[in-house]
């Protein structure tokens, strides 16, 4: 393009004056797009610090007054609900990485009559919507007086196609010869899938459990179908039936929305090159 | 695929003699915790709902009475069935609004982070963010936001519109705030669809004298044309399942104006406890995702174009 130009007629501006203005329409153009995604965010906090007496008539606080953050930390629930939160996430996250590897490592390294069948009828539960579920489960759950536990927001979970999938891409990788050398050296496959396996794909680990958590995190039909006790609760039930425009209220609602964001995001931000790459592996051969 | 790789690989190896007995069942042992998640939590459920959308049940969700298609044909054409084709016709706009501005969003966040620029990971970092945000939490900022008297929107334009409960205004106002949320996602793979494509096309489309609109029109469409695919499948899918927002914000009204087929399922299910009416309703919305899946997938060999 540049050496049509170049042989066109005489140009008014210098190459780099076009790249520099590009530049700015190109920052011009991103700034509302940027803005669109940052202001609910940034209204949220705002809202969160604004003092009392100011809440109906500034968006700008005069002062950031976090009043509102103490009094959720001891006056309401939430702190239990992010206790929970971290409990019913966290051993997901765990029990998922245990599980995938494993069934993974099955399909990545081993040898056995219906290898493909069983890793396409897992494959195939990506289609089931979870709305085919649910109710089903519900019912289970509620028969086997499940309700109202932690295993009941836990085990559900205990696995998932995603994780398999994922984790299999990653193992199929290595190289065949590391599997054989260590089975003549005597080492049988589960040593070999905890001592050597899983530590070198530590990065895909990773990922897979950045994921899971921010899942897990941000779960609410199933949280707010198997619990109603605040012993068990999980955070996000606990910041929606926070609603409540009551001046007061508000301060403290939205308090509640940015701490349970703040998990969230904080993952997001460390984990995010990690977590988009990790994901893409998944998608690229999907 | 890598699939075929592995598989084609052989099997039998020569290790001397027949395998035992322990190695021809280890590989069901790493199978094990895996197999039984998926039967109990995915397998049975799924079955077992097939089964009670054939059946009148109790309060608690027993089958009580076999009553073969009657809760279908209650929905389709029966007396709850002016609700059932709201809701599918609801569902139906939602998903196509959603998925088009999905992936319109994605298109133009890609575009604008394609070359480098100063704060262009600052950017990426922003769209990719709401991949991140339960949308139960944004929900509730939405609601602060769009709230009637005290809302930033309506300070905003200077209105005093009751965005939620508005007939003329709400179904746009849950399609946006589902775009805004799924804007991550379809960042996060659009703008990697953009990246993959080869730079050496591009050059020699630049040799052959191709203005940049031409190549966006005959290199960049069709080389992210997968990746577009591929994504609209995710957006569909994702759209069909939304619940949160309408759980929180709506309640599937005004006047049924944004009842989607998974909050009249929540409805008949957990609030008018009625089982197996909505195990019948969960039935239907499985085959119409499945039918449309298998639909794209047909649409695919046509329209897009793979290296």
């Amino acid at each position: 393009m540049t050496a049509e130009v170049r042989n066109s007629s005489p140009r008014r501006f210098t190459r780099r004056q076009r790249d520099a203005a590009w530049t700015c329409l190109r920052i011009l153009i991103a700034l509302p797009f940027v803005a669109l995604i940052m202001i609910p965010l940034l209204y949220t906090f705002m809202m969160s610090v604004l003092p009392a007496d100011e809440l109906y008539v500034r968006f700008l606080p005069s002062h950031f007054d976090f009043n509102s953050y103490l009094q959720v930390f001891t006056k309401t629930m939430i702190p239990r609900h992010i206790l929970n939160s971290f409990i019913v996430a966290g051993s997901v996250t765990i029990l998922q990485m245990i599980t995938c590897s494993m069934a993974a490592f099955a399909f990545a390294f081993l040898h056995f009559r219906g290898r493909n069948l069983v890793f396409m009828c897992i494959l195939a539960t990506m289609m089931v919507p979870w709305e085919a579920t649910i109710i089903s489960n519900y019912l289970t759950v509620s028969s086997w007086k499940w309700l109202n536990t932690y295993h009941v927001l836990i085990l559900p979970y205990g696995c998932s196609a995603m994780g398999v999938f994922l984790m299999r891409q990653h193992y199929l990788t290595f190289a065949k010869e590391l599997h054989e050398a260590a089975r003549l050296d005597g080492c049988n496959n589960w040593r070999f899938l905890a001592t050597i396996v899983i530590p070198l794909s530590r990065p895909a680990l990773g990922a897979l459990g950045a994921y899971i958590f921010l899942q897990q995190w941000n779960n609410y039909l199933w949280p707010l179908l198997v619990t109603s006790s605040d012993n068990v609760r999980t955070v996000q039930i606990g910041v929606a039936s926070m609603y409540d425009v009551d001046s007061e209220q508000i301060n403290l609602m939205m308090s509640a929305v940015v701490i349970c964001l703040v998990p969230s995001l904080s993952i997001f931000v460390f984990m995010q090159k990690n977590l988009i790459n990790g994901l893409m592996a998944g998608a690229v051969k999907g | 695929m890598s699939a075929s790789r592995a598989s084609a690989s052989p099997a039998k190896r020569k290790t001397g003699g027949s395998r035992t007995f322990y190695e021809r069942i280890e590989p069901w042992l790493f199978l094990l915790p895996a197999v039984i998640v998926f039967a109990i939590f995915l397998y049975f459920p799924f079955f077992k709902t097939m089964y009670l959308s054939t059946f009148l049940t109790d309060r608690v969700g027993q089958a009580v009475k076999f009553v073969a298609f009657k809760n279908y044909t209650d929905i389709l054409s029966g007396t709850r069935s002016k609700e059932f084709w709201n809701s599918i016709w609801v569902t139906v706009r939602f998903v196509f609004f959603v998925t088009l501005g999905g992936i319109t969003m994605g298109i133009i966040t890609s575009l604008l982070t394609a070359k480098k620029f100063p704060g262009n990971a600052f950017a990426s970092a922003i769209f990719a963010m709401p991949i991140a945000i339960a949308s139960s939490a944004a929900s509730m900022s939405f609601k602060m936001i769009l709230h009637p008297s005290i809302g930033l929107l309506n300070k905003i334009l200077g209105t005093r519109i009751n965005w939620l409960n508005d007939i003329r205004y709400t179904f746009p106002v849950i399609c946006i705030l589902a775009i805004w949320l799924a804007t991550g996602i379809n960042f996060i793979f659009i703008s990697a669809g953009f990246r993959n494509v080869p730079d050496e096309l591009y050059e020699s489309a630049a040799i052959d004298g191709a203005n940049g609109w031409h190549k966006f029109l005959y290199i960049t469409i069709p080389c992210i044309s997968p990746t577009l695919f591929f994504q609209v499948i995710i957006d569909v899918i994702n759209a069909f399942q939304t619940f949160n927002i309408v759980k929180i914000l709506t309640l599937g009204g005004p006047m049924e104006s944004t009842n989607t087929i998974v909050y009249s399922i929540y409805l008949d299910a957990f609030r008018n406890y009625r089982f197996g009416a909505a195990a019948a309703r969960s039935i239907i919305l499985f085959l119409i995702i499945m039918i449309i899946t298998l639909i794209q997938f047909r649409a695919e060999g046509r329209s897009v174009h793979y290296q």
